[in-house]
């Protein structure tokens, strides 16, 4: 049955009461906005509640700065540092001053950013946050003073430099002036850097052109809000140049972290604890000492002689291979569970099939690297079955150096059946980034244990393996290059790889024997991600050993010996 | 003057304030989704406006759109009815900032007694009996045991952040209670990450008694009596009657008062309720109070003869209630039954679909508030009620006839609903000698008598 047009309405008395005209429904000003994201109405007020993200879309408003550091800072921490200073006119631009002021009257603000001093759940740090309210934070002589003078007071208090980045580029109000901000901050920071301090960016919506290509893109680690517009040229002027419209999200947040600029995309409401994570451990007040494990229990794993089972070597290839082996990352979670995944190579990409990042292990904050293949189908085609691109590669030797420059001790894990072979590995230089990584290897300011756990698969094995020590899993292999390959090489006939296997001496046993790896740790009669815990075990009290170790050697010394373990091979 | 409201709802609330306000005169605005769009009440208000697609969050509950289609409609009123948005302070709160009349209490009481600790706190204050139990956070054992005895027994340990039954436990006395607090803590630490917990005394199957009542802006207030709301499912209220078979002319006059008394220290204008436990050895406790119209309000209405939903329009208007509570005279007996769109052979999973046919009875003394018509959809995105079945007779022994009677005669075809599960509640002994608690239907189904 349709109603349409079935009952008898009431007619609509018109509206005649001009008396109650002050009284009629109407939306205050300010009241409602619209979602620039969505395009929703959502109430304003709302939204600041909820850290100024659209509760409709989830989409991201620009933050003031003071707000930001409210939101950031422990209570009463903050103290401002450079309040009064502010530009002159060095172009003599007309009308820039008489506009710097109304701004200044609308936003409160005395500059595009602010900068001073703050703890973060207890951690100190500079701050400067940029407040696009500002002619959209535009960098003119104040900003690249405040930064800078921020910066050079870091580096005398020791402190690290975080940096809320967010801007339209260059102030054309102040021309040339403008442009050589971006040298002297990038200056600051490089002091600051090579004084050991950390700086960390928080890339916001946008942050783009002068700010991008200097202090936005220079610190040890670089984190972002999501869907941030972040570019050096601005995605109009692009595409006028080349007239070719862009594909959809990009120079976003998410399109830098798969081109390697960027180490996390971090939501709002974990910034403050994301960075109070990060400020820990490089905390340079914190006993970086490994907390002792009970001697008994050292003594205990110490002590038992490792007996390895009889197993031949084909049987261990496949074992090694296996499809529900635990990979790098099941031993990044088991072993270190406060992680945090930093990515990127700077360069080109973010390659999955290496995990890095940094932790605690037992109180001591180490770097981590890992090969590590998928769980699934899926997720190995994401991971590329664990064989690295050249760009894993240079993420590793990045996250490397920092870790040589923060006194971090490196512990790599190797899973990987080689480096990936195809044409794009060959363009990027597969070779040159194996290289590479052998060569700073080789006298990194720093301990390093590598940890074969699976395959070891040759260079691409090796490029993570020029270590202080390096060790296997009872049923991990390590050899030239795979039996199948080893076979059909010699004997044109890969179907001999099981004969090629006993010959090629690959098992932990005959390395073992051969002194190419100092330990093998014995494992359960299946390993998976639910036995594991057996060899976690030993783990746990092996490396903490092993960093007691090293960690007290001198450099000359630590150095003089990973070279000498190679040089006797 | 309220010359023209908007109904921000759907289903037979919405052609229930509809239909008020044809009879008072003023223009109605319906709101529907997509979904709805040949729904009756849109069919039934003299304009109606598309406010979004099926999904609640994107319609019903959409509050930047509901006030852009009062202000488009130039309506100056806003009834909520039911559910939706009826209880959110901050929908109320828009509406005073935009002018608008919300037809319901100010947003300031609603966001008072939406405060469980404040509600509570308000009504000890104004010595309305509330469940004895602790007002701050206990998270030693010793320490919640002595309370514990303070309460007295039996007691529930609940988590403060608590839900879905997760650290939660009863103990019955002593001996019991430190086993019990231990689990429930233990509970309530790895589902909420919290230990926070609290005591209240546990009552054993007690009566859903609730009070209506009234209140004007010049602080009048009175009370239209109770509805006992014990036959419960899941805390979902199925039948609903008044008076009570409970509740002795003395105890409705102490109640009543106690629900007056609620009210007033609340500051609370419009219609609204008072839900309180009553136990066996009638004793009553505030349980919550509902700032709303309530879906039972029909089975006041007979008794006391008050249509609540135009009170409600005139007390938003500004009228004072022409009435005290000596006018107010409870005559007869009304029930109400919930009639769903649900399977109660399938747990009760609700039925969306068509209606192909359906046929729905009449007479005396029989009232049905439904929006449903042959051919209707019934959407799966919504509440799954259809109607609310009411009788009326002049004592509970007819009236219950009366419903047995009137269920006997519903037919709906093409969807599922649970008129047979009320068919056979309405015939039950306990029901029937009136002789029934809030764990009936739960028992009733553990016996498999239903």
């Amino acid at each position: 049955m349709d109603l349409e047009n079935m009952f008898k309405k009431k007619v609509v008395p018109a509206r005649t009461d001009i008396s109650q005209a002050g009284n009629k429904p109407e939306v205050p000003e300010g009241l409602l906005r619209k979602c620039n994201k969505c395009g929703k109405a959502i109430i304003a007020e709302e939204a600041k509640e909820q850290n100024y993200i659209c509760p409709k879309c989830g989409g991201y408003f620009r933050i003031p700065a003071y707000r930001r550091i409210e939101l950031l800072a422990d209570e009463d921490s903050f103290e401002e540092w450079d309040i009064e200073l502010d530009t002159d006119n060095p172009l003599g631009f007309k009308g820039y001053p008489e506009k710097l002021e109304s701004l200044r009257k609308k936003t409160g603000l005395r500059e595009a950013v602010v900068t001073g001093h703050i703890r973060i759940e207890g951690m100190e740090a500079a701050v400067g946050v940029c407040d696009g309210q500002f002619l959209m934070a535009s960098m003119g002589r104040a900003v690249g003073e405040k930064i800078t003078r921020l910066v050079e007071r870091a580096e005398k208090e020791s402190l690290p430099v975080v940096l809320f980045t967010c801007s339209g580029g260059a102030r054309m109000q102040e021309g040339m002036v403008s442009l050589m901000q971006m040298a002297k901050t990038s200056a600051a920071l490089k002091r600051h850097s090579d004084a050991g301090n950390l700086s960390v960016n928080v890339l916001t919506d946008p942050t783009t052109g002068g700010v991008t290509a200097s202090f936005a893109m220079l610190g040890d680690i670089i984190l972002a809000e999501p869907k941030a517009l972040i570019g050096f040229a601005g995605p109009r002027v692009i595409e006028q140049t080349i007239r070719q419209k862009l594909p959809k999200g990009f120079q976003r947040s998410e399109f830098l972290l798969e081109h390697g600029f960027v180490d996390r995309i971090v939501e709002r409401h974990s910034l403050r604890e994301t960075l109070a994570r990060i400020l820990k451990l490089h905390s340079r007040n914190e006993s970086k000492k490994i907390q002792e494990l009970p001697k008994e229990e050292k003594r205990k794993i110490q002590k038992k002689a490792v007996r390895l089972r009889d197993i031949p070597a084909w049987e261990r290839v496949q074992l090694s291979r296996k499809a529900d082996r635990p990979s790098g990352n099941d031993y990044i979670q088991a072993l270190f569970p406060d992680f945090i995944e930093l990515h990127g190579d700077r360069c080109y990409g973010d390659d999955k099939a290496i995990a890095g990042g940094i932790a605690h292990f037992h109180g001591m904050p180490v770097t981590v690297i890992a090969q590590t293949k998928g769980n699934t189908t899926k997720e190995n085609i994401e991971r590329n079955f664990g064989m690295p691109a050249p760009e894993g590669y240079r993420k590793a030797l990045r996250l490397m150096k920092q870790a040589e420059k923060f006194h971090r001790p490196v512990i790599c894990f190797v899973d990987t059946p080689g480096a990936f072979c195809g044409l794009e590995a060959e363009e990027r230089g597969q070779g040159e980034a194996i290289a590479r990584n052998l060569y700073e290897m080789s006298s990194l300011q720093t301990p390093i244990l590598s940890v074969v756990v699976g395959e070891g698969g040759s260079g691409g094995a090796l490029a993570l393996a020029a270590a202080d020590e390096v060790w296997m899993l009872e049923n991990a292999v390590y050899s030239i290059l795979s039996p199948e390959g080893f076979a059909s090489i010699l004997w044109k006939d890969s179907g001999r790889a099981e004969e090629a296997a006993r010959l090629m001496k690959m098992t932990s046993g005959d390395l073992l024997e051969q002194h190419m790896v100092e330990e093998v740790i014995p494992e359960p009669e299946e390993l998976n991600v639910q036995t594991l815990g057996s060899v976690t075990e030993q783990l746990e009290i092996k490396i903490s050993a092993f960093l007691e170790e090293y960690t007290s050697l001198n450099m000359e010394a630590l150095l003089d010996r990973r070279y000498q373990r190679f040089r006797g091979m | 003057m309220i010359q023209k409201i908007l109904i921000a709802n759907r289903g037979e609330i919405a052609v229930r304030i509809i239909r008020a306000c044809r009879e008072m005169g003023i223009a109605s605005v319906a709101v529907y989704s997509e979904a709805d769009a040949k729904a009756l009440h849109v069919q039934l208000a003299d304009e109606a406006i598309c406010i979004g697609p099926a999904s609640a969050a994107e319609s019903y509950l959409d509050m930047e759109k509901i006030i852009s289609a009062t202000i488009v409609s130039g309506a100056d009123a806003i009834h909520p009815g039911f559910g939706f948005l009826s209880e959110n302070c901050r929908f109320a709160e828009l509406c005073e900032q935009c002018n608008i009349t919300f037809i319901g209490p100010p947003s300031q009481v609603i966001s008072r007694l939406g405060n469980k600790q404040e509600a509570r706190n308000t009504m000890v204050s104004a010595k309305v009996p509330v469940i004895p139990g602790t007002s701050a956070a206990v998270y030693d054992k010793k320490e919640a045991a002595a309370l514990a005895e303070e309460i007295g027994y039996p007691v529930i340990i609940k988590a403060v952040l608590g839900g879905g039954g997760k650290g939660m436990r009863v103990a019955e006395s002593p001996e019991e209670f430190a086993g019990c607090f231990q689990t429930a803590q233990k509970e309530a630490e790895a589902s909420f990450g919290d230990r926070a917990m609290y005591l209240e005394h546990f009552l054993i199957r007690p009566r859903h008694i609730e009070f209506q009542i009234l209140a004007d802006r010049f602080g009048h207030v009175v009370h239209l009596g109770e509805r006992d709301c014990s036959v419960q499912r899941n805390h979902q209220k199925m039948i609903e009657e008044s008076p009570s078979p409970a509740v002795s002319e003395k105890l409705r006059k102490q109640m009543g008062e106690a629900a007056v008394k609620a009210a007033e220290a609340a500051g609370y204008v419009n219609a609204g309720t008072i839900e309180f436990l009553l136990d066996d050895k009638n004793q009553f406790y505030f349980m919550e109070m509902n700032t709303r119209i309530q879906v039972e309000h029909p089975v006041t209405e007979w008794v006391t003869g008050i249509d609540i939903v135009k009170e409600q329009i005139r007390i938003a208007d500004g009228k004072k209630l022409s009435y005290g509570q000596k006018d107010i005279r409870l005559t007869g007996h009304a029930i109400e039954c919930r009639i769903n769109a649900e399977n109660p052979k399938k747990g009760f999973r609700p039925s969306p679909g068509t209606i192909t046919d359906m046929y729905l009875p009449g007479g005396k003394g029989i009232r049905v508030d439904t929006a449903i018509y042959s051919g209707c959809e019934i959407p799966p995105y919504y509440d799954s009620m259809i109607a609310k079945l009411i009788v009326w007779a002049r004592s509970r022994k007819e009236a219950v006839c009366k419903m047995q009677s009137a269920l006997g005669e519903v037919a709906i075809e093409g969807v599922d609903t649970n008129v047979d599960y009320q068919y056979g509640i309405l015939h039950h002994a306990d029901f029937l000698s009136g002789d029934i608690n809030i764990g009936f239907i739960e028992d009733m189904e553990k016996s498999r008598e239903l």
